[in-house]
């Protein structure tokens, strides 16, 4: 795992890694196929730089406005000592009256490095652990080894002791209306709520403890209908530890992506760039869009040459084996024998084909 | 005092007028003596609005002046405004002048006659315990005329700082730091008064609640005195207490019986007292015998823990300049006393 860190650096080229965070990392699980995606973050590439450099610059980011929204409704949550908070503790989980301490681990002392907030959150939580001091603890700076690497992981999360076990409650400002919350959102920060869990489990792990102690379940609080009003809904994040825990392992193994690209490949700024990010195979889908810097210059080159994931995944999954929309098509209309493991799919695109033209016939 | 306000309200702005006349003349001692009749002017229309001590203007009597006044009081507070742009042009040619101008327009902003520090000492006395800049601006706007000025705030803390380090106890109190218990760092966003004791400015793991406890009673006890039902925003702030301690808010959603919310409160204090008070007496008595008169107030930071108190520590928070192992070791002094 460790052998790997050289090579990595000569991909990065002289510029210091970037951090990994949750959003870094839980997009890294919406695409496991992506060996462009795997091995630049593995080498903490600046992945915007590059795809600024190859004119595919990302024209978004958060918008300001989400920002500050998200903000100030945690600060709601989060004052006076997270009373809004401990009431939704206490109506849903029964806490007792007494669990209220409250320690901030958001700056040690007025000062915010990255090393000494660390030092903090360790201290505490093997505190907690021993004694079962301390109920909600804001902010705590998680690490997390990726390919051989520290990353550290800025949390927008508490993490909060009830009865021996630790549970991360994630504090995200998209109603819940009527029970229900817009899935693709729930479905996001679960997947960022279990990367903190895992970070949190390691913990655990490092300080002699039964990572088992942190929970599954997550606690996600959000506005209620169309009021400022928190509350709290549990939710269960087993399947995207699994698919992180899979695909954090997968990363480890990167060395096997490595072997089988050239020896003097590097993603330094310059003229061999495009080149470069060209030998490492990528793996588009229109979902990548939402989570990757890369995303538009992998759009640019999938359309380029056909392949069929520019359409979805799910017409990627169907098609299975046919990588590009020319075969595909060829296929349909009878001008390419398919070879014998493409026939059934083969035989499904011409019936759509025919299917096709009759209704086209009958709508002339 | 017999004076009726409006003749003196004219009064004011003739003499505003002719102080800056005066000013732009450069007739400092006509200005002089204009301005200590301008302040003269200006205290008779205090007495004659607000009534006999306004210049404390305690909380019970901005109580008592009732909305109307409050709007009298934010009139003025508007041409106020122009007290300190009188000041203002005046610029070097005379400095006296405009130190005055500086410590007036602080106050003089459109949001009341007082300077921000003393609102929020207001706001702070009335709550009794830290409390952070939002909380000191609603129980500001709903107990007392007008209303902090939130930007001011930001600053607020640094200035007093930098004030008490050139002059120390120079003034009669600071607006200064809670302590947290482990650290007796400045707790984040928490403002206290200088001459609370220092147990009360500690801010430990369960200070916040009990803060916010304490809080709950104070205000409770505040809006209850008189009997007359609790005006609009005083309820909203109420209930934005008695809706987060259990058994507070028993009537119908929105409205909190004080005294209802100061006994759920009490109920709920006595169960977090004991072990608060002793996280606090501990942290007190470690402030008292490893800091200074500064850091006591203001709370040590990391950096620059033992180096010159010149370096600019009222630069606010920043990467420490010692490295990280060397801020990891002083980190972690007094921790094990927690």
């Amino acid at each position: 795992m460790t052998d790997t860190a050289p090579d990595l650096d000569r991909l990065r080229g002289g510029t210091p890694p970037r951090n990994h965070d949750a959003r870094t990392i839980a997009a890294l699980t919406s695409n496991p196929g992506c060996a462009r995606r795997g091995v630049m973050d593995a080498a903490g590439v600046d992945k915007d730089s590059v795809a600024r450099h190859l004119g595919f610059a990302s024209p978004f980011g958060q918008s300001q406005f989400a920002i500050t929204r998200g903000n100030v409704f945690e600060a709601q949550v989060k004052a006076e000592g997270c009373a809004e908070l401990i009431t939704l503790l206490r109506d849903r989980l029964g806490l007792a009256v007494p669990e209220v301490a409250y320690d901030d681990l958001e700056v040690v002392a007025g000062n915010e490095g990255r090393e000494l907030r660390h030092a903090r959150t360790r201290r505490l939580i093997a505190r907690a652990l021993e004694s079962g001091e301390g109920t909600l603890f804001d902010h705590p700076l998680l690490r997390l080894d990726i390919a051989g690497q520290a990353a550290y992981l800025e949390p927008d999360v508490i993490a909060f002791q009830f009865e021996g076990r630790f549970h991360i409650i994630e504090i995200k400002s998209f109603a819940v209306i009527d029970g229900q919350a817009e899935p693709e959102q729930v479905a996001a920060a679960a997947r960022q709520s279990a990367v903190y869990v895992l970070a949190l489990r390691r913990l655990m792990g490092e300080l002699g403890h039964d990572p088992g102690r942190v929970s599954h379940e997550v606690f996600l609080v959000c506005p209620e209908n169309f009021s400022n009003r928190p509350t709290a809904t549990p939710l269960d994040v087993r399947p995207q530890l699994a698919v992180l825990e899979r695909q954090l392992a997968r990363l480890t193994r990167i060395d096997t992506i490595l072997d089988a690209l050239p020896d003097d490949l590097s993603f330094e700024p310059g003229e061999d760039l495009a080149e470069a990010v060209r030998a490492v195979d990528a793996r588009y889908a229109p979902d990548c869009m939402a989570s990757c810097e890369m995303a538009f210059y992998c759009r640019d080159e999938a359309r380029a040459c056909g392949a069929t994931g520019a359409l979805g995944r799910s017409v990627r999954d169907d098609l299975g084996g046919v990588d590009s929309v020319g075969t595909a098509l060829a296929l349909a209309d009878g001008s390419l024998d398919p070879s014998a493991d493409l026939a059934e799919t083969a035989a499904q695109l011409r019936t759509a084909a025919r299917l096709r033209s009759e209704a086209l016939d009958g709508a002339a | 005092m017999s004076t009726a306000p409006d003749v003196l309200e004219a009064r004011i702005t003739e003499l505003r007028a002719a102080v800056r006349r005066a000013v732009s003349g450069g007739d400092r001692r006509a200005a002089r003596e204009l301005r200590a009749e301008l302040r003269q002017a200006e205290s008779d229309w205090d007495d004659a609005v607000l009534g006999e001590g306004a210049g404390g203007l305690s909380g019970a009597d901005a109580l008592e002046a009732g909305p109307e006044e409050a709007v009298h009081v934010r009139d003025t507070g508007s041409s106020g405004l122009g007290r300190g742009e009188a000041a203002r042009p005046s610029g070097a040619g005379s400095a006296e002048l405009s130190v005055v101008g500086d410590t007036r327009a602080s106050g003089s902003s459109r949001r009341g006659m007082l300077p921000v520090r003393e609102q929020v000492h207001q706001a702070l006395t009335l709550l009794g315990a830290p409390a952070a800049p939002k909380l000191i601006g609603s129980v500001y706007s709903a107990f007392f005329p007008g209303e902090v000025a939130g930007t001011r705030l930001t600053s607020l803390r640094r200035d007093e700082e930098r004030s008490f380090r050139t002059a120390p106890y120079a003034r009669p109190y600071y607006l200064c730091a809670a302590l947290t218990a482990d650290l007796l760092a400045p707790a984040r966003g928490m403002l206290t008064v200088s001459t609370w004791p220092l147990e009360q400015r500690i801010a430990g793991p369960l200070s916040p609640r009990t803060d916010f406890l304490t809080a709950a009673i104070r205000v409770a006890e505040h809006a209850g005195r008189g009997g007359a039902r609790p005006a609009a925003s005083v309820q909203r702030l109420l209930w934005r207490f008695a809706s987060n301690i259990p058994g507070a808010a028993t009537g119908t959603v929105g409205t909190v019986d004080p005294a209802d919310l100061m006994e759920a409160a009490r109920a709920e204090l006595d169960v977090h007292r004991e072990a608060d008070a002793r996280q606090r007496a501990r942290a007190a008595e470690r402030a008292r015998a490893q800091l200074d008169d500064a850091e006591r107030l203001f709370g040590s930071r990391l950096r620059a823990m033992r180096r010159a108190a010149g370096d600019g520590r009222a630069g606010g928070p920043g990467p420490a300049p010692g490295g990280p192992t060397a801020s990891v070791r002083s980190a972690t002094h007094g921790e094990d006393e927690r």
